[in-house]
């Protein structure tokens, strides 16, 4: 599980950079990014500390 | 009539003169101009003394090359050169130490906001953060993140630092990591060099630190000490490089056409987000403190031991950051430099602006106005400006500190409430989340007014943000911020997994409920007092079974 929330971040830094190369409008760009930012957040909030949370020590 | 006739005489005799000067042959001075200065008698100021400074600094001081030849021009020309680079070293080295005076500001936050009974040990993290992030920094840091960031022409150019690692992809350029200067050695004995190393070096430091905050109270010392290493190691050095050092990022505008690459003045995301993203990673490796959230998953409150060390803190950092934003032009003369007086005001007033934005907010929704949140405001609106300082107005720069002293209020809430990430001193929020905010506002806010030699990052004119024309530049702090959240949290978290499978990140639940000072540390912080320890048997019943 934390491999693939490792996987979900990169991934969204992979798409900001995919979109750096794919097009050369600024608002693509940033569109791009945003959408990368944006994945790397779900990566670190949705699947990495979703696999802590659910061993989190006030659960126990 | 007669004083107005004699000053209408007087104007036209200054226009004539002017103009006769304007179009007379540009002046040049010869040998024999300079041979006839003399300096004020030294027998006489060594019988009198000089107490109205008349005779002190004068052609007397300047250094003659060959006494035979005298005086000559390239003596005045090497002399002005060096006082410009003495002024800039004098700037950069005390500003640096301003900077790493930050240190004890940031120890006497987080102990405050942290319970006695761990005093001992949150204190000695950020004692000892300093010794191990220096280290690692000399070893290796210091030559990934500046090893090719050769010319600084204000440093007098640092040219032993000439080695960049680049590789070409998709038919760009990508510069990765510096090659030269690590352990300083070789041409990177170097003054200049040295100046840099030790500005460079507090910086990082100050991210070390971050972490110490949100993992206080169960991190175990060990497992601290690792971490610190390898961030400033390697981590931290990484993105500076990518940002100050001639990077990728900070080539985005020459090879992409995107403003003037990432700009990030002086560090909310080389700094503060580097530092808030490890944080995060290391807080939830770590997990929450035993008692921070309840079975239902509703947070507790758990106070800080003393107001006093969190709010005489916040006042010493926002002292130190008077170093950390003007001195981040490293100089004081040439290139543009004297905008540090603007820098200045604007670290002022976002820091003034974010305390208030705090205060209001804590005020409204819960009564009163909350003494920490004061602070963690204060202290938000000055990460928040740190990378916009040298490129905004001041009233912009209100603007900036004033969001991000809302911002802290409402990121502090959600890692509590929704993602339940235990942060004892606010440091993801005030750090990570203002660090971000700090860079994205560069983009927005910058008004291109700002001269630092005519160009910045290898692109001609002033960084100019959207509000101010130029949307290609919000696009630079959006890859920026996407890199710190992809690539940077990426490699924090997989550090400090591995340091946790190999030493392990967590003390044991018997010490966190004691209190970590003796187990931990072998000393009590204040011996003296009675603490008030949990019972591990009481709080957390299942696990003495466990135990048992």
């Amino acid at each position: 599980m934390r491999l693939i929330g490792i996987a979900v971040v990169l991934g969204g830094w992979c798409i900001t950079l995919a979109g750096l190369l794919m097009t050369s409008t600024v608002v693509a760009r940033g569109v791009i990014a945003c959408v990368g930012i944006g994945v790397s957040v779900f990566g670190i909030l949705g699947v990495l500390n979703s696999y802590y949370l659910a061993r989190a020590i006030w659960k126990k | 009539m007669r004083s107005l006739k004699i000053k209408a005489q007087f104007l036209l005799a200054i226009l004539g003169v002017g103009t006769a000067l304007c179009f007379a042959a540009p002046f040049r001075a010869e040998a024999a101009d300079l041979s006839g200065i003399k300096g004020p008698d030294t027998a006489q100021i060594a019988a009198k003394g000089d107490p109205g400074a008349e005779m002190t600094g004068t052609v007397n001081d300047v250094t003659v090359a060959d006494a035979k030849a005298g005086l000559t021009l390239a003596d005045l020309a090497n002399q002005a050169g060096q006082n410009k680079i003495a002024i800039n070293f004098v700037w950069t080295l005390v500003t640096g130490f301003l900077v790493m005076f930050m240190q004890a500001g940031f120890a006497l936050v987080e102990t405050g906001l942290i319970r006695a009974k761990n005093a001992n040990h949150t204190m000695m993290m950020n004692f000892m953060v300093y010794g191990l992030g220096l280290f690692a920094y000399y070893v290796s840091g210091f030559a990934i993140q500046m090893g090719g960031c050769a010319p600084i022409a204000n440093l007098g150019g640092v040219y032993p630092l000439n080695s960049e690692y680049a590789v070409t992809l998709f038919g760009k350029p990508w510069a990765l990591f510096g090659q030269k200067g690590f352990f300083l050695h070789g041409a990177t004995y170097d003054v200049g060099v040295m100046v840099l190393f030790l500005f460079q070096m507090v910086f990082m430091d100050t991210t070390t630190t971050i972490v110490t905050g949100s993992c206080a109270e169960r991190w175990k010392f060990s497992a601290f000490c690792i971490s610190t290493i390898g961030l400033g190691a390697v981590i931290y050095p990484l993105f500076g490089n990518w940002a100050w050092g001639c990077g990728w990022l900070s080539q985005l505008g020459v090879n992409f056409g995107l403003g003037h690459g990432y700009c990030d003045f002086a560090g909310s995301g080389v700094v503060h987000a580097v530092g808030g993203l490890t944080a995060l990673a290391c807080a939830m490796i770590v997990g929450p403190r035993i008692g921070k959230f309840n079975r239902d998953g509703s947070p507790n409150a758990i106070p800080g031991h003393d107001l006093v060390l969190v709010l005489v803190g916040c006042f010493i950092l926002a002292f130190g950051w008077f170093g950390f934003n003007p001195g981040s032009t490293l100089g004081a003369s040439g290139n543009g430099c004297l905008r540090i007086g603007s820098v200045a005001v604007n670290t002022m007033l976002a820091g003034c602006t974010g305390s208030f934005g705090a205060l209001l907010y804590m005020w409204m929704r819960y009564g009163k106005p909350d003494a920490s949140m004061a602070g963690n405001g204060l202290l938000a609106g000055l990460v928040a400006i740190t990378a916009p300082s040298g490129f905004v107005n001041p009233l912009a720069a209100a603007v900036i500190g004033w969001i991000a002293g809302i911002l802290v209020c409402l990121a502090v809430e959600f890692f509590d409430r929704v993602p339940k990430v235990d942060d004892p001193v606010g440091a993801i929020s005030v750090h990570g989340i203002n660090g971000l905010w700090g860079v994205l506002a560069v983009g927005l806010f910058s008004d291109g007014r700002s001269n630092f030699g005519g160009s910045w990052n290898g692109v001609p004119g002033s960084v100019t943000g959207v509000f101010y024309g130029d949307p290609g530049q919000l696009v630079a702090q959006l890859v920026g911020i996407s890199t710190l959240v992809g690539a940077i949290f990426t490699l924090s978290f997989l550090w400090n997994w591995l340091v946790d499978v190999f030493v392990g990140q967590r003390c044991n639940p018997k010490s966190e409920l004691a209190g970590l000072d003796i187990p931990e540390m072998g000393a009590l912080c204040y011996p003296d007092f009675q603490l008030k320890t949990q019972d591990y048997r009481t709080a957390w019943p299942r696990k003495i079974k466990e135990d048992s």
